[in-house]
């Protein structure tokens, strides 16, 4: 079985975050990055696979030169090779640009089956990975918690609301977007680091994927939620407070009626 | 876990630590490796099977000072790199030193700043920055660097260590395994480098097992530090000053510094020496007044805080260095004493170390004889360097601020006159943690200190800050050896100044149904080691916990 992982490098969680002067994406100069959450899982249920069914397990993703730590990261946890489609700019593409550059840069791979998170950590558009099953041609399904691989074909289990689960059937190849928790995830080994300095990680710019940049959707302004909770205190004889209180009720909160 | 199941690896050198000591020594190594390939091929040397390893998630995650770098060193290692990468290494060069003494709402400003404080000619780095540049360094000359792996411990072999044992990944907080445990490395190496800062946890036990100790014990400085972004046109960058009096007064020894960085950053910080009598005296809280003198607050207003952390420093200097050579390892940079006190500097002392330490592996190792007695050429080529001559004139210096600020001044003066002697040398120390007084039940719990939120802040929103994280389900890395004395004795005697002296409120003294118990939220430690120091029955031993856990100081 060959199996694409797509990782995506996000701010590490632990970063408070500042926002850039322009207002539409945080500033990078005081932050890490690592490997966006439901992604990790996506690798290791690739790797599991692999481990299973025998094949390969090649990891993508766009981004900046950092991004290649991550995918460093997705080699010396095992993945077979790399391929990073270098774009210093990606955090202005929307998920379809972004989905139109991996659905390049895999079609002549012909996987079998593509994983990608569920959503990411930093934009959370949650739609890359529907998105690329399109651009791709294969069938998909979302948000799942467990992959069986039968005689060319996909048991999958799939997370509803409040607790509730789906089991669905789908032919090979096809795309799967996973939710964390799907796996405990590995920890990398000393030779898995060593074993990841010689796999390969192919560079394609981006701009030799997908030439323009015309996004379909922009971010107007990134900002921190603003605070509306306010906290007044009543002051004076009981009397006096009380009947404040009573036209606060009616007035401001309005949670009594006014007649 | 038994030893069978462990899988070992073996390499040349294994250096624990990826500081500026240890991050030089792998370097030089590279480089005697690369220069004298047919000696090396001879001994079977190669830098591939050279090993570094570091307990944080990313190189320089735990690398905090304040900091502003000799380049002697750093010339020595890479003599070009004042032409061709200045940018990497330096925020920007000193330009302008100046030295306050506070008092609460004053400033005076010393006429001439002391020879020692001079920094013309240096950088202001961040070290986080430093280490980050160095180790790309290192990877490209061949050398693997291990992130998110601790030396946990020594493997003993003869009258030394023969490499270590790596933690163990995937425990779950009883101490068993999880889906994904992962048991530790024996790693193997001829020679094993501990290079793992102030008070490293696998130092601690080297030294004790073979009373390796110096003439004085070590003693610690606890440095806490907060980098701000402050509105343009406050500080200009390279302007650094030094600060002493208030808020420490004159009995504590230490001082605060702010140095001007570019993009309107400030770094600053105070340091306080782990030797105050006072159990209950919290340095966190002492930094967070030291920014409402009107000299900083001045200079912070309207600004905001990016990152926050606290590390200790030795401070003992010559007279605490430890033997740093054992059969088949050798101790170098902070955890070796080798920090100037007196210029609060060790990163090139730290990086000059590791140098030499790599001049001895190398010949030693193709001598084929790593024993204590080939090793030891490592402490002459010390006592021959400019590192001895920087540090034995100040072998009295810290000592001499025992009976406080002003007579501290006075001996330093009269040790510069006589090359480091005074009137007392070699002076002798104690172990910081007995300069605690005892309360004995006396006075109640001082409040602690919240913050304005804006200027000054509690210690949680600090920690936020410091980008710190663990996994969550893990044994506990802060060992208690009996918790008992914490609820009966500790709390009489000293009235718990675990609560205190933690920059990172780990330690909580609680209540449940009517029972005292320590609360320990090791998710919060910052790695700074003042616990494993300044407990006053000495009975907290910090061990590396699960690898990558740890505070982010990106930047500092
Ligand atoms: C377990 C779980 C957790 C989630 N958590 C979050 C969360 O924390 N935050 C969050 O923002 N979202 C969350 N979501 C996603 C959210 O609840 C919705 O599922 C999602 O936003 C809908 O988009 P979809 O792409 O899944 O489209 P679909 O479920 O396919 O439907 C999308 C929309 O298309 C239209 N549509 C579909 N079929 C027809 C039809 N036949 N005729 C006319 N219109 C139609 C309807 O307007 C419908 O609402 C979660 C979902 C799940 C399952
Ligand atoms: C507040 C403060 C201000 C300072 N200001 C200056 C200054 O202005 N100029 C100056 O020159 N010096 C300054 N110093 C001192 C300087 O930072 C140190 O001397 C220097 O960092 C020492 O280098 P090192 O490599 O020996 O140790 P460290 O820099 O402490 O590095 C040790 C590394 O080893 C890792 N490690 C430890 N134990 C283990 C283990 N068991 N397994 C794996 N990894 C481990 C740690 O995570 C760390 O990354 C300052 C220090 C402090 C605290
Ligand atoms: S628990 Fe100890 S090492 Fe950790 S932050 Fe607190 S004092 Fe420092």
């Amino acid at each position: 079985m060959k199996i694409a992982v797509c990782v995506k490098q996000v701010p590490a969680k632990d970063a408070p975050l500042h926002i850039a002067p322009d207002g539409t994406w945080i500033r990078e100069t005081d932050i890490s990055f690592e490997m966006n959450e439901p992604d990790s899982y996506a690798l290791e249920e690739a790797l599991r696979l692999k481990e299973k069914h025998g094949g390969e397990v090649v990891a993508i993703s766009l981004g900046p030169e950092r991004a290649k730590q991550t995918l460093k990261e997705a080699l010396a946890k095992g993945a077979d090779r790399a391929i990073h489609i270098a774009d210093e700019e990606f955090y202005r593409l929307d998920p379809l640009a972004a989905a139109q550059a991996l659905a390049r840069a895999l079609e002549p791979e012909r996987c079998d089956l593509v994983l990608t998170g569920l959503q990411s950590d930093d934009h959370g558009f949650g739609q890359t990975g529907v998105l690329l099953a399109e651009l791709l041609g294969l069938p998909h399904a979302t948000i799942i918690m467990s992959i069986e691989v039968q005689d060319g074909s996909l048991r999958l289990k799939r997370e509803l609301e409040a607790g509730w689960f789906q089991w669905i059937e789908l032919p090979l190849p096809a795309l799967l977007t996973i939710q964390s928790g799907i796996n405990k995830v590995r920890y990398a080994t000393l030779k898995g680091i060593m074993a990841a300095k010689k796999k390969e990680i192919r560079t394609i710019p981006r701009t030799e994927l997908l030439p323009s940049l015309a996004p379909t959707q922009k971010l107007e302004r990134i900002y921190v939620p603003e605070k509306t909770k306010k906290t007044e205190f009543l002051q004076g004889p009981p009397k006096e407070v009380a009947a404040k209180l009573l036209e606060k009720l009616k007035h401001e909160a309005r949670v009594l009626g006014s007649s | 876990m038994k030893p069978a199941e462990r899988e070992r690896l073996d390499a040349d050198v294994l250096i624990v630590g990826a500081g500026p000591a240890g991050l030089a020594c792998a370097l030089r190594l590279a480089q005697l490796i690369h220069a004298n390939r047919e000696a090396a091929a001879t001994a079977g040397l190669s830098a591939e099977n050279i090993y570094v390893l570091e307990k944080a998630r990313e190189i320089g995650a735990h690398q905090l000072s304040g900091a502003i770098l000799d380049p002697r060193a750093l010339r020595e290692l890479l003599p070009e790199f004042e032409r061709t990468a200045v940018a990497g290494v330096s925020d920007t060069p000193v330009r302008e030193d100046a030295v306050y003494f506070l008092t609460e709402k004053r400033a005076w400003k010393f006429p001439i700043t002391p020879p020692p404080l001079r920094n013309h000619g240096n950088y202001v780095v961040s070290l986080n920055r430093l280490a980050k540049w160095l180790a790309e360094r290192v990877e490209q000359a061949g050398i693997n660097l291990f992130t998110q792996f601790a030396g946990a411990e020594l493997i003993w072999e003869n009258e030394g260590i023969a490499g270590v044992i790596t933690e163990d990944k995937g425990v779950d907080k009883n101490g068993r395994p999880k889906a994904n445990y992962t048991p530790g490395y024996e790693l193997r190496a001829r020679v094993t480098v501990l290079a793992e800062g102030p008070r490293g946890s696998l130092t601690k036990t080297l030294v004790r097992r073979y009373g390796l100790d110096g003439l004085n014990p070590q003693v610690y400085g606890l440095g806490i530090k907060e980098l701000w972004e402050v509105p343009a046109g406050r500080i200009s960058p390279g302007f650094v000053a030094h600060t002493m009096g208030w808020p420490l007064g004159t009995r504590i020894y230490g001082g605060g510094w702010i140095y001007g960085l570019q993009q309107n950053r400030i770094s600053l910080g105070l340091v306080v020496a782990l030797e105050y009598p006072d159990p209950q005296f919290d340095p966190h809280e002492a930094f967070q007044k030291f920014k409402t003198h009107p000299l900083v607050r001045r200079l912070l207003e309207g600004g905001t805080l990016v990152r926050y952390g606290a590390k200790t420093l030795p401070y003992g200097g010559w007279y605490s260095m430890p033997r740093p050579y054992v059969d088949g390892g050798l101790i170098i940079g902070d955890s070796a004493s080798l920090l100037n006190a007196q210029r609060l500097k060790g990163i090139h002392t730290g990086m000059k170390s590791g140098m030499l330490a790599a001049e001895t592996i190398f010949e030693a190792l193709c001598a084929g004889d790593t024993s204590a007695k080939a090793l030891s050429a490592f402490q002459k080529k010390i006592e021959q360097s400019w590192i001895r001559q920087e540090l034995w004139p100040v072998r009295n210096f810290h000592q001499a601020f025992h009976g406080g600020l002003w007579s501290g001044l006075l001996h330093s003066a009269l040790q510069m006159l006589t090359g480091g002697r005074g009137l007392r040398d070699p002076w002798r120390t104690r172990p910081g943690h007995e300069a605690y007084q005892r309360l004995d039940g006396r006075g109640s719990p001082p409040p602690r200190f919240k913050g304005d939120g804006r200027l000054t802040f509690d210690r949680l929103t600090d920690v936020y800050h410091s980008g710190t994280r663990h996994e969550e389900d893990q044994p506990c890395h802060l060992i208690v050896a009996d918790p008992n004395i914490c609820v009966t004795r500790c709390t009489t005697e000293y009235g718990n100044p675990c609560e205190y002296f933690c920059p990172a409120a780990v330690y909580e003294m609680t209540e449940e149904r009517g029972e005292r118990r320590l609360k320990i939220n090791a998710s919060n430690c910052v790695h700074c080691k003042t616990c494993d120091i300044m407990d006053p029955y000495e009975i907290i031993t910090w061990v590396p916990p699960e690898g990558g856990g740890g505070p982010n100081y990106e930047g500092m």
